[in-house]
């Protein structure tokens, strides 16, 4: 008897300690996150922007065909399945039953085609993918049949990457917008569109009818539970603002902190720190139509050799734990990481710069380095760059712009021969802006057009990944581009947060996060 | 009187159509195209010009101008290009910030920087005098983002009394409690000018002291309460009152410094916002709305000066 009332007592314990630990590991629904974010986006129409904050708040109200999961494989969201026919020229998506948008209509082919023909017609990286499709359609209540002209292998990462991406709208908020951006913010995502307040805050609220997806949370993919009654993207452009915030309890969490407070604020027990995986790269692109640059191989490598871009990282970006001095073109983090051609990276040997330029045949040319002001680590960068340049002996005229003016400058060939900017993370290779032709920089040679075109066709995985290590070896011979380095952002939030990972993967998401539950 | 304010506002007529021609052609003639900030770095020409075209950026500049200067006539400036609403709505969000801070960031100057002007003149080159000097060279110097950080640290982080940023609308809310938010902003913006009209009430009364009919003040046997107020003071206003006037503009449009750093949805911020964004229709509906408020205040100002000195007349 005694032995059964020791029993019964244990296996008491044990269900409170499982309840209450059940309790305290779950976030709690309801609350509201108060997010400082460094800007305010000029829209939220997904398909014509490829602005990073659009799209971490965007993700929230729209979800494409697919997503990725942790290792940035694209997996199914609106997709229920799919089928890929005749080669990998046909592909047939079978759509999700009973998803709902935030105007109670139930989304079907109808509303996935018209997203995906103004994508390809207006979107950002819609025509990557459309200038290789015969067609779309619908051919039924919920498939959608593409017919390729020649199998094209990233058709999934294309559908699969929100920032620029095909994300689903209703059909009618389609056909009012066509060009200009969607004003109408419908989607099927697990918070909606309330409202926006310009200069003090963007403002989600619950979906309460959002149909999740089953599966365990994986990356972006998975289960999406909205735990917070609301969301606030606040405005606020001052760093130490956004810090001293959430110190105060003003915010609840606060992106893009600088990396000079990396170190004290992971010991600060006022906010925890988190580092964005998704690394983003500096870019210096060398002009392919005119100037000293234009089809002058020797020339680019010799000024790839003078950089040291260790020092370049130190500079810019700051603690050794936010930067990685990588030469492959992908992260370490993704099965696209190469070794081809790397050896050329980051020599910072001067000797060799100037013997490489004496014989490419070059006399002392200008050569004209465009740079913005606007964002601090394109500054910070090119001013250590142009020193390591000066000292290998090249006439740099260092030109410095806001923002505005050097995308406009930079469209005139005659203007400049090397800019800085930087590429944020990206699932497939083919979306990197030097692999488009009409990126100024113009890399249209015929041993990457061929390299290229060999890269969209090849279906199998590792074929396609020894395909790209050719690619990254010619873009280190021919040079028309150089990367700095991975550089990795960082976040910070307040301790009373539950559910956010270490690291984020490309943008912070709020599904599955709530307040910590109180005991 | 009511001629000459007919003619000051007949005056700022072609003085506006100038200034709506200079702003206008000054920021079309810049580089940089908000088709291209909008859509961003990635967008390609033909996705550049599709938007330029659904936004009108594709005709002829003085037929750009033409609509916009004749929508000004009829009351509209036009549709933001970042904000897609009317630049007259985008402003007067703006407004209520701007207007509060103003208004406040001016009571607290003049209540500390006019009494401690009189104080450190009538106590001129006493310790008091080279304390309230020292404080104010120290405060007129100072950059104001450091001070508004410092600020914040104290009271909104360690005291945790006020709150560090942002100013939720009491237009919308009706909630009075939110001037709270205006707090730091207000003695941030109010330190270095409060200082500024420290040094001039004190330097343009002592200017004012030296004067015969102040001497005759003294020598009539008149109280120093009533020398320094009724003589001097009121004699060196001019300038103090001019001065007012200019910060009261400034105030208005010119604090993107603090309102950065406070975060505060303020026209200094919006103007300098818009002109990275290249939001053609925002800068020149706020530009020339500066412009026709700085006028007004230059009006009264000048119309103060009536009041303070009897002999001025306008006719």
């Amino acid at each position: 008897m005694k032995g059964r009332k020791l029993l019964v007592f244990l296996a008491a314990c044990v269900c409170l300690v499982l309840v209450g630990g059940a309790a305290t590991a779950a976030p709690a629904k309801g609350g509201v996150l108060r997010m400082a974010v460094i800007d305010e986006p000029p829209t939220l129409d997904q398909h014509v922007v490829t602005s990073d904050l659009t799209t971490m708040i965007a993700q929230h109200i729209f979800e494409g065909l697919y997503t990725f999961n942790a290792k940035y494989a694209p997996v199914p969201l609106l997709v229920k399945s799919d089928e890929v026919k005749d080669g990998g020229k046909v592909v047939v998506l079978h759509l999700r039953d009973g998803v709902k948008f935030h105007n109670g209509k139930v989304m079907d082919a109808e509303d996935v085609l018209a997203s995906l023909n103004r994508w390809g017609k207006f979107g950002a990286r819609g025509p990557v993918l459309f200038g290789n499709l015969e067609k779309v359609e619908a051919t039924g209540k919920l498939d959608i049949t593409m017919t390729f002209k020649a199998p094209f292998a990233p058709w999934k990462n294309l559908l699969a990457f929100l920032n620029g991406g095909p994300v689903i709208y209703p059909k009618d908020v389609v056909a009012t917008a066509e060009k200009k951006p969607i004003e109408q913010y419908i989607g099927t995502g697990p918070y909606k569109f309330a409202e926006r307040n310009p200069g003090r805050y963007i403002k989600l609220v619950r979906f309460d009818d959002y149909a999740s997806r089953t599966e365990p949370a994986d990356g972006y993919s998975g289960k999406r539970e909205a735990l917070f009654d609301e969301i606030r993207f606040i405005p606020v452009p001052d760093v130490g603002t956004r810090v001293n915030g959430v110190k105060a309890g003003d915010y609840d969490y606060a992106e893009q902190i600088l990396g000079d407070l990396f170190d004290s604020l992971k010991a600060d027990d006022a906010v925890v720190t988190t580092v964005n995986q998704g690394a983003t790269q500096g870019l210096m692109f060398f002009n392919s139509k005119t100037g000293p640059l234009k089809e002058n191989f020797k020339l680019r490598r010799a000024l790839q050799a003078a950089m040291n871009m260790e020092a370049v990282l130190r500079t810019a970006v700051g603690p050794k734990e936010l930067w990685k001095a990588s030469g492959s073109f992908m992260p370490d983090s993704t099965t696209w990481y190469s070794k081809s051609g790397v050896d050329a990276f980051s020599n910072g040997s001067a000797e060799k710069a100037k013997a490489l330029a004496k014989e490419a045949g070059y006399a002392g040319e200008k050569i004209t380095l465009m740079a913005s002001t606007s964002y601090k680590f394109h500054h910070d960068s090119t001013m250590v760059l142009v020193k390591q340049l000066k000292d290998a002996g090249f006439n740099i005229d260092y030109q410095i712009y806001d923002w505005a003016t050097l995308i406009s400058k930079r469209a005139d060939p005659a203007q400049w021969d090397i800019f800085f900017t930087h590429h944020g993370f990206v699932p497939d290779p083919v979306l990197y802006t030097f692999m488009s032709e009409s990126y100024p920089g113009w890399w249209t040679t015929e041993t990457k057009r061929a390299l290229a075109k060999e890269f969209s066709a090849t279906m199998d995985d590792a074929a396609r990944k020894l395909v790209w290590d050719k690619i990254q070896a010619l873009a280190y011979e021919e040079v028309p581009v150089i990367k700095t380095g991975d550089h990795f952002t960082y976040d910070i939030y307040s301790p009373k947060l539950d559910g956010l990972s270490a690291s984020s993967l490309i943008w912070p998401k709020f599904w599955g996060v709530g307040f910590k539950a109180t005991k | 009187m009511i001629a000459y304010i007919c003619r000051r506002f007949l005056s700022m007529i072609p003085s506006l159509f100038l200034a709506s021609v200079i702003v206008f052609s000054f920021i079309h003639f810049i580089p940089g195209d908000p088709a291209q900030v909008m859509l961003g770095d990635q967008a390609t020409p033909e996705r550049v010009q599709q938007l330029r075209e659904s936004m009108g950026l594709d005709r002829p500049l003085y037929v750009q101008y033409a609509k916009w200067i004749g929508g000004v006539l009829r009351g509209d400036m036009g549709q933001s290009i970042f904000f897609h609403k009317p630049v007259l709505d985008v402003i007067a969000d703006r407004a209520e910030t701007s207007l509060l801070i103003a208004v406040f960031s001016m009571i607290l100057i003049i209540v500390v920087g006019v009494p401690i002007g009189i104080l450190s003149a009538v106590r001129c080159n006493s310790r008091l005098d080279q304390l309230f000097s020292g404080a104010s060279m120290f405060f007129a110097s100072i950059p104001t983002f450091w001070l508004g950080l410092n600020l914040m640290l104290l009271f909104a982080v360690t005291l945790k009394w006020l709150p560090t940023s942002g100013f939720p609308s009491i237009v919308e809310s009706g909630d009075w409690s939110n001037l709270r938010y205006l707090v730091l902003p207000c003695i941030t913006l109010a330190a270095p000018n409060s200082a500024l009209i420290i040094r001039l009430t004190r330097s343009s009364m002592l200017d004012v002291a030296r004067a015969d009919y102040v001497k005759t003040a003294w020598a009539k046997g008149l109280s120093e309460g009533s020398v320094t107020m009724r003589h001097i003071f009121r004699n060196s206003l001019i300038s103090v009152v001019s001065a007012l006037g200019f910060t009261f503009v400034a105030l208005l449009a010119g604090t993107v410094v603090t309102e950065t750093v406070f975060s505060l949805p303020g026209v200094g911020r919006l103007v300098v916002e818009s002109l990275l964004r290249r939001d053609y229709p925002t800068i020149q509906g706020v530009i020339l709305i500066v412009a026709f408020v700085y006028m007004l205040v230059n009006l009264l100002v000048d119309l103060s000066f009536a009041i303070l000195d009897p002999r001025i007349r306008y006719s």
